[in-house]
Parts: C-alpha cells; structure tokens; sequence
C-alpha cells in the first residue's frame, strides 16, 4: 500500500536535472557530516591525483633534493622555511610534497585492490549462487577458510610467497602489483558472501525464469539479468572496503613489507617518520598520520551513509 | 435505536511528500452496529486498509489523519496520546491481517502468545488464564487445543494458523475487530471455513467486524452491509443484497460486472478502461469521471456527496440534482458538450 | 491420440528431494524424504485450444506448467510438442526451434519483468534471442507494433518496470511472451495478482489475442469463475494427480469427482442467490506423508474402505470425460 504513496513518476526531465531533484540528493544534501566527509574525500583524491602538478617540490627527484634543508621544522614554527610549508624529513624531502605523492600511492593501492577483490567476489558469488550445489559448497569452503585469518596475516602471505619466489630482486612495479593481489585477495569473501545470498533470491525470481525459458546461456543471464540487481549492496561494501584497504596497505608498509621507501605511501611515510619523533621531529610522522586519519574516516562516512541511504530503496 | 459501535466522521488522511500532500481517504464517513459485519471493498489503492489503519491509530508517519472524527462506543479515539490507544487496541479493537504466517511469532509457542494477550488485558492469572486460552482454541475450531497449545505456529496448516489469529483477535472480548483481507492468503476451501467461523465469532461476542477485502464473494457472503470505495472516497454503501445485486453507481457495477461467474461462458466479460488514479493525479470533481461510461455536465467539475437512495447511499450526479456553476452555464453558451 | 493434438502430456511425474542434508541425517538417523509433487499426468490440448488446469496450493499445477515449457525436467514422462520431445536429446538447432514455439506467463507481474531493464529490452529479449530481427530500428519497430498490440503506448518502451501499474506489467509480459510468434503459450495464474477489473482487461486481451493468432493455451488457475471464461476443457488437480478432466460446459453442469464439487461449490454466491455454502472439513494434506489410497478420502464424504486403501485410477466412465473415482466407478454418486 505505502508503494503507491511513495512511488512517484519519474519527471520527465533529461538525466541529469532529473539527479538534480531526486531524494537521494535531498537526503544527502540534509545531512551535513556526509556532505563534509564527502567534501574532504573529493579534495583528498583530488589533490592526490593532481600532485604532480600542485606538488610545492618533487620529492622523489634527487636533483632537487638538497640536505642542507633537511630536518626543517613546519613553516610557522621558528626555524621554519616558507618554501617547505610542512617541514623536510631527514633527507630534504618536503612534507607536504611527500604527502601528496604518498595519497597517490595509498588511494592507487586502494582503490585497485578494492577493485581485485570486488571483481573476483562477485564473479564467484553469482557463480555460487546460482550453480548452487557441490560448486556452491566448494566455494563457500574456500571462504570459511579464508575468514578465519585476518586480513592482515593473508596479505602477508601472499607478499611473503611472492617474495620468496623472486629472491632478492627488488623490482618496484612487481612490488605495487603484488601488493595490490595480496590486499585484494583478502578481501574478496565479503563480497561473494553478499552477492551469493542476492544471487539465489533473483534466481527464483519469474524474469530469470523467462530468460532460462527461451535458452538464454547462463553466463548471460549471470551478467545481463541477475548481475545489475545484486549490485547495489556491492558499492556500499566497496566504500567501506575502500578505507580498510588504505589501512591495510599503510600497515603493512609500516610493517616494511609494503612499498619501498623510493615509491613511499602514507603507510611509509609514517613510519619512516616514526624513527624521528623521539629526536622530536615530529612533522615528518604526524602530518601523513593526520591525512590518513582524515581520508579513511571521510571514506568511511561516506559508505556509513550510502548504506543507510540505499537500504529502504533497495527493498 | 443501537448506539453503533464504531463511527467515523468525515475521515482524511494525507501523506505528506516532498512534492506534494497526497490524500489518501477524503471524506469518508460511516458506522457499524454491534454485531454487524460491514464490508469495505475497492481495489489496490482505493484506501481501504488505510482506513483499517487509522482507525487504530498505527498509520506510519508521515502520514496523519488530517481531519474528521473516529468514535469508539462514543468516546472518540483519533487524538489519544499513543499510550493510551495502545491500552485501547487489543482490548477494545482486535485486529486480523492477512498473512498469518506474519501475524504470528514464530519463536513463542501459541500458547504463550494467546496468554500473554489475554493477560495484557484483564485480570486472568495463572490456571484461569490457561482455561481462557485453552477455550478460545476451542471455540475458534482447532482440535485437541490442550495439545496444541503447546504448538510452535510452523506446525499449524494456513486455515489454522488463521484460526489462532482469530482467537488472539478475540482474546480480549473486543467491542470491534478489524480484518483486513483475512482470507486473501488462504486456499478457497479454507476460506469458506474462515468465513462462517468469523461471523458466528461476531454473533456470538455481539462484536462489530470491520471487513477488509478486494474480494466481492468474500464480501457477498461476509457482509451485512457493503462501502464501495475508490481513490480514497466512499462511492457506494449499502446493505449487501442490494448492492451486489442491483448496484447504483457506475463503478460498481463495472466492478460487479468484471467479476467471472460460473454460469458465464465463453463470453467477454465486462470491462472498465483505464486504472484507478494514482494518488497524485486525482481527477476533479468525481474521481471515477474519465473511466465512467455515463459521464455528463457537472461530472468533472463538482463532486458528489453521499446521498440516500433507495436503501444505500451513493455519491453519483446521476441520482441526484447536480449544481450548476457558472463554469458550466458558459461552457454551454460556448457550445461545447 | 487425436491428429489435431499439438500438446501431448504421457505420464509426467515429478519428485522432490526434501531430505535434510546428510550431515544432519547421519547424526540424527533420519530417513530421506522425498515430495511426490506430480504424478501419472496424462493429457492433450489441440490446436487454438484453452486447457485449464485447476487445484488449489499443494497440486503441483505449477510443476506441471514448468515440466511443459522445459523449466524443470520431469522424473519420470515425457512432454511432446507436436509430437516432439521436450527433453530428448535434440541438437542445438532442433532445440532451438521447439523453443520457439512455447512461451509462458507467470503470475507476479513485479517478479517477472526485470526491473533493471527497459520494457523495450524486455520484449526484444525473445527476439534478439531467435534472431528474429538484427538492428535496432527494425527490433524497436516490433516492439511497439507488439506494445500496440497488448494496449500500450509504443512510447513506454523506454519506462522502466516500476513506472507501470500491475495490470501494465502484465500486459508487458504478454507482449514479451508473444515477441518470439509461439504457437503455444502457458499461463500461470496471470492474473491472480491483479485486481478484479484489471483481471477483466486482460484476460479479455488474452482472449482476443487467442482468437487473433490461433494460439494454444495451458491455462492455470485456482479460480474456477475465471477458468470459466477462458477454457474449452478443464483438468482438475489434487496432490499432484488429474482427479477429473472434461469438457467446460460438462464439469460446470454436472460435477463428478467429489473435489470438483466441493471446489464449485466453493465458489461465492454472487447471485445472493441465498445459497449456503458448505464448507468442506479439513485441509491439503501434507504432500510429503499422503493419506493412503485416493488422496481426497480423509475430506470425502463419500469415502468408503476401498478409497482408503486402493487408489482410482483416471479412467473414463461412460460417454463423459475420465474420472479418478471408486465411487463414480460403483455408480454410488
């Protein structure tokens, strides 16, 4: 009864005027946490992505780097340097710089092993739940499994093996990529877990049914039918994911079996920075401490709202 | 001259949007008698279950009840304070829903649930308060109730698992139940079943039944007095023969003449164009005019009243004088139809 | 079998695994448990001919309908449509073009149209599927001449499910079902979500589009008035078994299997004809555990020790259509 109250026609307006007046928009717009934690998200990725263009210095550039300026306090404090707004580290590097660069790396990790994990779980989730069966049992094993190591301990798995495989060789870009896998992969289960159980609700359903009846390949029904109607849950998941992964590859970084110091990410950053606090520098760990802070509890929000704000809509 | 238990004066209830306030009952107004049954019929979106809802106060905000009065045995009910409607729902007004693998809770025993209503509402303790329950089951039709009692609602049969929402309904000797499509979810056979057994409950606890169904036989065997309604307004109410036989207004008897009868045929059957309005585009002056095969003059621009004719009341320009405006007179000077 | 039959059902059955999974059953020593859902279903539909298939839940007139289209394979019997097997071993292309000819309409006009996807989609589904048209304008012409068609504006096929009413969807359906030109079409309950005068609307179109097209109904329904309106001849079901199969006109005048006369007597008076309905004792039994004998015996007032012990078979008494009833066999009703 409430769904004829509810449902109003969709406006007849073109796409994006249409965006423009839906309450999803107005929901979002009423609550001012998520419009901030949204705004700070958008200037983060933005400035991660436009670092080598607003970047102050290149950090990564021996030529530019010069050791006399190293150790420099923020700006404002007394011994400070105006060109190095948030002060050098021990090498010369300028912090605000490395910041930049570092959320590039962070966000790069992020986003593509968030990406990894959700591809591989989704196609084993739609795989699962609608081959149901020994396949279904197989997989849903396979998962159990993995859930009960934590996240952390699988992606230091992952790393450790590859590493062992090449020996000494410390190829960066092999590093990145291994990174992304290993994150990735401890992170698909949740995912398949959703769309297995979305999955077996949509295969009962009567347009499956009429798809199946005019021997449409299951493949195709997978990814044409039921696919666009599991999905919502999905983006929600990813957002959260999104934050997490960051952390994960901070902390392994910060473990030292994440990136090389030459190609740091936040998670390095601090804890290159963490060797100086004692000495009483401590800029050089609390700044990148701050955005990572900032950047995952943005993330984080914004998923928080997401989740609540798709939930009736979604039912 | 009774004093009916359950009146309604008025009624309107509005949901409140961010484009626009729909209204979902406008101006509905009727009574029922101790002991009678009155049916309350119309399709999906007519706003008959609305109206179960608001008369127990449980319409989910932001919807509200906009104007008009309700009236329990004379005490009006429609601005309690929640506390105090609660007290009222369940002890003075039993309610009957659809789905009774919902109404139930399928982790207590019905025993337990039947108890605990009973226990809400009076001053039943301990083996009296059994004895009660064991009784109802008794008197709704389930077999050995002293071993059911004990039963889980997953292992009752549909046509049972009503049965006991029954009793709950009944648990506190209320002055009216509301049942809204108690028999929709039910198999034909069974429905049968649950229709006789209402109406002896009623008979028999001189309790007023508010029926709510889409279902004309339902209503035709239920009933003793019939509410037509359609996009939020009381078009037709009468006692049952009279309406389902010889139907007034032009929405009835398009919906009567729709229903499939057994001794029908291979024929077509009579069908009304078109759907019933939505909410936010509801027609001016009577809602049913685009869909009506016998529209004239007054029908878009003024809207009917409930009036009396013959032993129903209808809301049709066809029966009674219709008011000119001046709208109308210069659309007639115009020359258009 | 007659020449003009283009649906021939022999012997479908089909049983259920419900058993508990073999863990649970190995630590509790629980047996397995099987639903017997359809069995000994024999029948013909001929050409431009509405069979009704009626029975309340628990029947398996769902199953039957699924076992014809080719959804669900049968346990036992065969489906032959037009005097070709609907689960043999075919060849791709074979299979292809048997597919062609059967469509389905299913009862929930919100689950059977996808709601991601277009109207416009939804109905060149089948077409796109057979190859029946390849580019966009020729396919877009279809659809709206099949919009047109079931009353629709060509204009909606670019809405989505969720704009339309349940009367729409259902008519969307139609047009889907009737993309792919079937000879054949299986109806399930098309119209038990709809409201009463929306039901008129469409199974008026329904009919018409029968008379349009020459097709071939299987028709399922719980509702005998509406069954009414629709079919030459009627099959009625009880757990899973043809208690009764005759021509329209004959069951609705002179009922003999007991089930079929308490189901019409079922029906509301609509007539205030002042007729009192009997109702009937009991309930479906539990399909998992049947009573033994004729199923109907716990709830028939005609039962007799042979009902419970022996169950009729489907034979045909007399010049009137087959029975499945000792009672009518003994001349006893």
């Amino acid at each position: 009864m409430v769904e004829q109250f509810q449902s109003l026609p969709a406006p007849q307006r073109g796409g994006f005027a249409a965006a423009l007046d839906s309450d999803l928009l107005h929901a979002f717009l009423r609550s001012r946490i998520t419009v901030a934690a949204a705004l700070i998200t958008v200037v983060l990725v933005l400035a991660a992505i436009l670092a080598p263009w607003i970047a102050p210095h290149d950090p990564f550039d021996l030529r530019q780097l010069n050791l006399l300026d190293s150790h420099l306090p923020p700006a404002w404090l007394a011994d400070g340097d105006p060109r190095y707004l948030l002060g050098t580290d021990d090498q010369g590097r300028d912090v605000l710089s490395t910041i930049l660069y570092g959320s590039r790396i962070s966000l790069s990790v992020g986003v593509l092993s968030v990406g990894l994990a959700a591809a591989v779980g989704i196609v084993l989730g739609l795989i699962a739940g609608y081959a149901g069966g020994f396949l279904d049992a197989l997989i849903m094993r396979i998962a159990d499994v993995q859930l009960t190591f934590p996240a952390i301990l699988i992606a230091l798995l992952i790393d450790g093996t590859v590493r062992a495989l090449f020996g000494a060789q410390r190829n960066e870009t092999l590093e990145f990529w291994v990174l992304v896998l290993s994150i990735g992969m401890s992170f698909w289960v949740q995912y398949a877990r959703t769309v297995r159980g979305s999955t077996m609700v949509e295969k009962s359903k009567d347009y499956v049914l009429a798809a199946q009846l005019i021997g449409i390949h299951p493949a195709t029904i997978l990814f044409r039918h039921v696919l666009p109607n599991v999905i919502g849950p999905v983006l929600v998941i990813a957002t959260i994911n999104l934050a997490l992964a960051i952390i994960t590859e901070a902390t392994l970084s910060f473990l030292g079996v994440g990136l090389p110091p030459t190609q740091p990410s936040l998670g390095t950053l601090i804890r290159i920075g963490n060797n100086f606090l004692f000495a009483g520098e401590w800029w050089i760990a609390i700044f990148p401490g701050i955005t990572l802070a900032l950047l995952v509890v943005a993330i984080n929000l914004l998923g928080d709202w997401l989740r609540d704000a798709l939930n009736p809509r979604l039912q | 001259m009774m004093e009916p238990v359950l009146s309604v004066r008025n009624l309107r209830v509005e949901f409140p949007t961010r484009r626009a306030r729909l209204v979902a009952i406008d101006d509905v107004s009727f009574d029922i008698l101790p002991g009678e049954v009155l049916g309350m019929v119309g399709e999906s979106g007519a706003g008959k279950s609305v109206t179960g809802t608001a008369i127990v106060g449980l319409i989910e905000p932001p919807g509200r009840i906009a104007g008009g009065e309700i009236f329990l045995s004379g005490m009006r009910i429609d601005n309690l304070q929640p506390a105090a409607m609660r007290r009222i729902r369940g002890k003075r007004i039993g309610m009957v829903f659809q789905d009774p693998l919902t109404s139930l809770d399928p982790l207590y025993r019905i025993g337990e649930q039947l108890t605990e209503t009973i226990a809400t509402h009076g001053d039943l303790r301990g083996a009296r308060l059994r004895e009660r329950a064991i009784a109802l089951l008794s008197e709704v039709g389930i077999p050995a109730p002293e071993q059911r009692f004990d039963n889980y609602p997953h292992q009752f049969s549909g046509g049972m698992r009503q049965r006991v929402v029954l009793a709950l309904a009944l648990a506190a000797d209320p002055e009216l139940v509301i049942a809204d499509e108690p028999t929709t979810a039910l198999d034909v056979s069974v429905q049968a079943q649950i229709i006789a057994l209402m109406k002896r409950l009623a008979q028999r606890h001189r309790a007023a039944i508010l029926l709510i169904t889409h279902d004309m036989g339902v209503i035709a065997e239920a009933a003793d007095r019939v509410a037509v309604m359609y996009a939020g307004r009381i078009v037709e109410i009468g006692p049952v023969r009279d309406v389902v036989s010889a139907p007034l207004h032009p929405y009835t008897r398009g919906l009567m003449g729709s229903i499939p009868k057994l001794d029908g045929g291979l024929d077509r059957l009579v069908q009304i164009p078109g759907s019933m309005p939505r909410l936010t585009a509801i027609p001016s002056g009577c809602p049913f005019h685009p869909r009506c095969p016998r529209v004239f003059a007054p029908c878009p621009i003024h809207r009917p009243e409930l009036r009396p004719q013959a032993t129903a009341k209808v809301a049709c320009w066809l029966y009674h004088p219709a008011p000119t405006t001046e709208k109308e007179t210069a659309a007639k000077l115009e020359g258009s139809p | 079998m007659t020449a003009a039959a283009l649906v021939r059902a022999e012997s479908l059955g089909r049983v259920f695994d419900v058993s508990s999974p073999w863990l649970t059953r190995a630590l509790e020593g629980l047996p397995r448990q099987f639903v017997v859902a359809v069995a000994d279903m024999s029948f013909e539909i001929a050409q431009k001919e509405t069979l009704a298939l009626v029975g309340e839940s628990g029947s398996g007139k769902s199953t039957v309908a699924k076992m014809v289209v080719g959804l669900v394979p049968p346990t036992t019997g065969e489906v032959f449509i037009d005097a070709m097997p609907m689960h043999g071993r075919q060849r791709g292309a074979e299979r292809r073009r048997l597919r062609r000819r059967i469509q389905m309409v299913f009862q929930d006009p919100y689950a059977s149209l996808n709601p991601r996807w277009r109207a416009l989609d939804i109905v060149a589904e089948p077409i796109r599927a057979f190859g029946l048209a390849a580019r966009r304008a020729e396919i877009a012409g279809r659809v709206g001449e099949l919009l047109r068609l079931v009353g629709l504006d060509p204009a909606d096929g670019s809405k989505y499910p969720h704009q339309f009413s349940g009367g729409q969807r259902q008519r969307i359906a139609i047009a889907r079902a009737l993309a792919s030109q079937p000879e054949f079409v299986v109806c399930d309950e098309p119209t038990s979500a709809l409201d009463v005068s929306v039901q008129a609307q469409i199974l008026n179109l329904m009919r018409d589009l029968q008379d349009r097209f020459g097709l071939t109904y299987l028709f399922i329904s719980h509702n005998l008035a509406v069954v009414r309106h629709m079919a030459h001849r009627i099959g009625v079901m009880y757990l899973g078994r043809l208690v009764e199969i005759a021509a329209a006109d004959a069951l609705f005048r002179a009922p003999r299997h007991p089930y079929t006369r308490m189901l019409l007597d079922a029906v509301p008076d609509l007539d205030m004809s002042g007729r009192q309905r009997k109702p009937v004792e009991g309930e479906i039994p539990n399909p998992i555990d049947p009573p033994k004998g004729c199923s109907f015996h716990p709830r028939c007032p005609f039962a007799n020790a042979r009902c419970k012990s022996e169950r009729p078979a489907l034979v045909a008494w007399g010049a009137a259509g087959p029975v499945a009833c000792h009672a009518v066999e003994e001349g006893r009703i």
